[in-house]
């Protein structure tokens, strides 16, 4: 039975890891809770914060989301000694996930690319990083189950699907969404040069609708929000999970995970908006606040039993943050490309993320992003001065001849890239996270010797006559790492089904146990963890 | 059943058909501002608004919205303390060009705050805002006439052009004529 304050249950987060992890048990017959730090708004509400954002602001996604004060997340307008997440080492680890009911799949582009075999085994193959604590053909059903589940659209052309290593033992269930123009070309003029661009699997409804939600009809704006909901965010699962029973509880900020004499989790403590405390209790708890506020919440909850933190005897909550470091390239070409025909990513080239140099450096994955460029061009058309005539085929050439082409690279999983508690409080006293980044030699190898060449070979090759270069790793907002999965207790957090190895009835889900992250988004494989998760919560409930 | 942390008798924070209407009404809402000038604007006078709007016309070739205009107005006449005073300096040289198009007197203006007001008015106009920065007045999303230069061909975001699917195109010289706005 549920009540307010207790359930078999309790989840921690209403994000995609979180919901699909409530409708496994909902639908086993479990009673559910679920504790969402901030609010929960409509989908109007979104879109029309956006609309209403200057133009110079709107590739800030938190325009779309302000923070709400109990429930602080990253925004672009505060001054680096005010903002949420502290950061100590010598790059930022700046993202941008936000604390809303529905979590950051509000936002997410929907890009699913599954890991290859090889990803999962970066040590045994090439002597770096972690291997994953189990391979891919385990992890294979459960990316199945997320294709289906989140509604994934992708190629049946073998040829054009990714992995292209290790099986897949089902189809997608739609087929890829049509390429813009500018896709098309770019595909074309990479192909020159030996590169597959291959059709993003994506979680948008392609060409029909699925999952009670409407088909996609290229509003050019997955993110930050899709207006239809034609792409999956955990939003639109919230109210069938309402309809199966689940209790949501929403402005609620969890601040205690609190063991018992057993080391069992007994409950968690949450403030309201008015700063006044309350206690869940559960048979079992789930904490799906990702890789950030999940170890920001274990270290806050340290007792006389963990000292470290909850679910830290290793001393690896909030070690090997992990992201895609990220360098663009502003291509100017001759020629027009159009972007902003579609989705806002499409398609990508995987291979490159691939190969033997393993050993050495990081490999790299390259998109071609299918933004719409008048935001991007509009403020330099005008300041060149341009009136009438001049000026309005000015703004068209810049947004139909240039091009963002992101080389997104793997990051090794380093204890050193660390989260940990901030002097700096919140509005509610709790302390700020503070992150260690660095996005260390063998990512920056890469760039040297790699993708940095590759990327120019492909401006080159697309008829550039300006290549501007980012000039340092941006966060692809990624999010991985912090409680990390290993078989061995004493250098990992939770085990290969995210369950703590500390204490028997906490799980820890998502992109944090990620022991590698490849190059390609994340949120695939951290739902096809959740789902595993799942089934052994499932399993491991019959039996309490 | 969703409740706020501070609804201790668990009533419902918000039904799903109380959201569907509430964005229903916040929809309605923002249509209702964008169609009715009045609704959102303080007091700016007529005439101010009308030698604005001839201003803009001379400016910008383009069919422009009165209901736009009166908003970069507003905004114009609390940031330009000789508003009405460079409306009517710049109108007269216009005039005395007989400018039928920018191109024809622009030249003309002097240097100075008077060159900056008309490129400001025509930055309002293209992007839609007052500045490039966060705290901009917004005067426009949707009818920012930067995406009115590519509106055959690019989609202005969060308002789909076309269908499910059905975005496959041929890519568009750029010698393909300007759309019409």
């Amino acid at each position: 039975m549920v009540t307010k304050n207790s359930a078999d249950v309790v989840i921690v987060g209403t994000g995609v890891v979180g919901v699909v992890i409530a409708e496994q048990l909902l639908d086993a017959g479990h009673s559910v809770l679920m504790i969402e730090a901030g609010p929960r708004v409509s989908r109007a509400e979104v879109v029309e914060n956006w609309r209403n954002a200057p133009l110079g602001v709107k590739g800030d996604t938190s325009v779309a989301y302000p923070p709400r004060p109990w429930a602080p997340h990253p925004t672009g307008a505060e001054k680096p000694e005010n903002a949420y997440l502290q950061f100590t080492g010598p790059d930022a680890y700046d993202q941008t996930f936000i604390r809303y009911a529905g979590g950051s799949t509000w936002h997410w582009a929907g890009t699913s690319w599954r890991l290859t075999p090889e990803d999962m085994r970066l040590n045994s193959l090439y002597g770096v990083g972690r291997d994953w604590a189990f391979d891919y053909d385990t992890l294979e059903p459960y990316y199945v189950r997320t294709e289906h589940k989140l509604g994934i659209c992708g190629p049946s052309d073998r040829a054009q699907q990714w992995p292209q290593t290790g099986a897949r033992s089902a189809d997608y269930p739609m087929p890829a969404l049509p390429f813009s123009p500018g896709e098309v070309r770019f595909t074309d003029v990479v192909k020159t040069l030996g590169y597959n661009n291959i059709p993003v699997s994506q979680a948008r409804n392609s060409g029909m609708p699925y999952d009670g939600r409407p088909a996609c009809c290229a509003n050019n704006n997955c993110v930050p929000v899709c207006p239809v909901a034609a792409k999956y965010d955990a939003e639109t699962a919230l109210h069938r999970l309402e309809k199966k029973g689940v209790t949501l509880l929403v402005d609620s900020v969890v601040y205690q995970v609190e063991t018992n004499a057993q080391n069992k989790i007994e409950a968690v403590s949450y403030y309201d908006q008015h700063k006044q405390s309350h206690r869940i209790t559960g048979k079992l708890f789930v904490l799906a606040c990702n890789g950030l506020e999940n170890p920001k919440l274990l270290l806050m909850s340290k007792d006389d039993r963990n000292p470290n933190g909850v679910a830290n005897s290793s001393d690896q909550v909030g070690r090997n943050m992990m992201d895609h470091p990220a360098r663009s390239f502003t291509v100017t070409t001759k020629d027009p490309y159009w972007s902003g025909v579609g989705p806002v990513v499409n398609s990508g080239i995987m291979q490159t993320s691939q190969g033997s140099f393993r050993s050495e450096h990081a490999g790299a994955y390259f998109r071609y992003n299918n933004f719409a460029r008048n935001r991007f061009v509009t403020f330099a058309a005008l300041k060149k001065g341009l009136v009438g005539k001049a000026l309005d085929e000015e703004i068209r050439r810049m947004t139909a001849c240039t091009a963002d082409i992101v080389a997104a690279h793997e990051i090794l999983a380093d204890p050193n890239n660390r989260l940990t508690l901030s002097d700096k409080k919140d509005w509610l006293g709790l302390p700020k996270p503070s992150i260690h980044y660095d996005v260390g030699d063998y990512v920056r190898k890469s760039w040297e010797a790699y993708s940095q060449p590759i990327g120019k070979q492909i401006a080159e090759a697309m008829g550039a006559v300006d290549i501007k270069i980012s000039p340092k790793f941006n966060n692809s907002k990624h999010i991985m790492g912090g409680t990390i999965m290993g078989k061995d207790a004493s250098n990992s957090v939770v085990d290969v089904d995210c369950r703590s190895h500390d204490h028997e009835n906490l799980f820890i889900p998502g992109g944090g146990a990620m022991a590698a992250g490849a190059c390609g988004n994340s949120t695939i494989t951290m739902v096809a963890l959740a789902l595993k998760a799942g089934d052994a919560i499932v399993d491991q409930m019959r039996g309490a | 059943m969703t409740r706020q942390s501070n609804d201790p008798n668990g009533k419902l924070m918000m039904s799903r058909r109380g959201m569907l209407l509430s964005g229903a009404t916040l929809l309605a809402g923002s249509m209702a501002a964008s169609l009715c000038p009045g609704m959102a604007l303080a007091a700016v006078d007529a005439g101010a608004q009308s030698r604005f709007m001839q201003l803009s016309n001379l400016l910008i070739d383009h069919r422009l919205n009165p209901d736009v205009g009166a908003r970069i107005a507003e905004t114009a006449t609390g940031q330009y303390t000789n508003f009405a005073g460079m409306l009517d300096a710049i109108i007269a040289i216009a005039e005395k060009k007989q400018a039928k198009t920018v191109e024809e007197f622009f030249g003309d203006i002097p240097e100075g705050e008077l060159k900056d007001f008309a490129h400001w008015v025509i930055f309002a106009w293209y992007s839609g805002c007052s500045s490039e920065k966060r705290d901009a007045k917004v005067f426009t999303y949707e009818e920012a006439l930067t995406f009115k230069t590519t509106s055959d061909v690019v989609t202005i975001p969060s308002y789909g052009i076309s269908g499910p699917n059905l975005w496959t195109r041929p890519n568009v010289p750029l010698s393909a004529p300007m759309p019409r706005f």
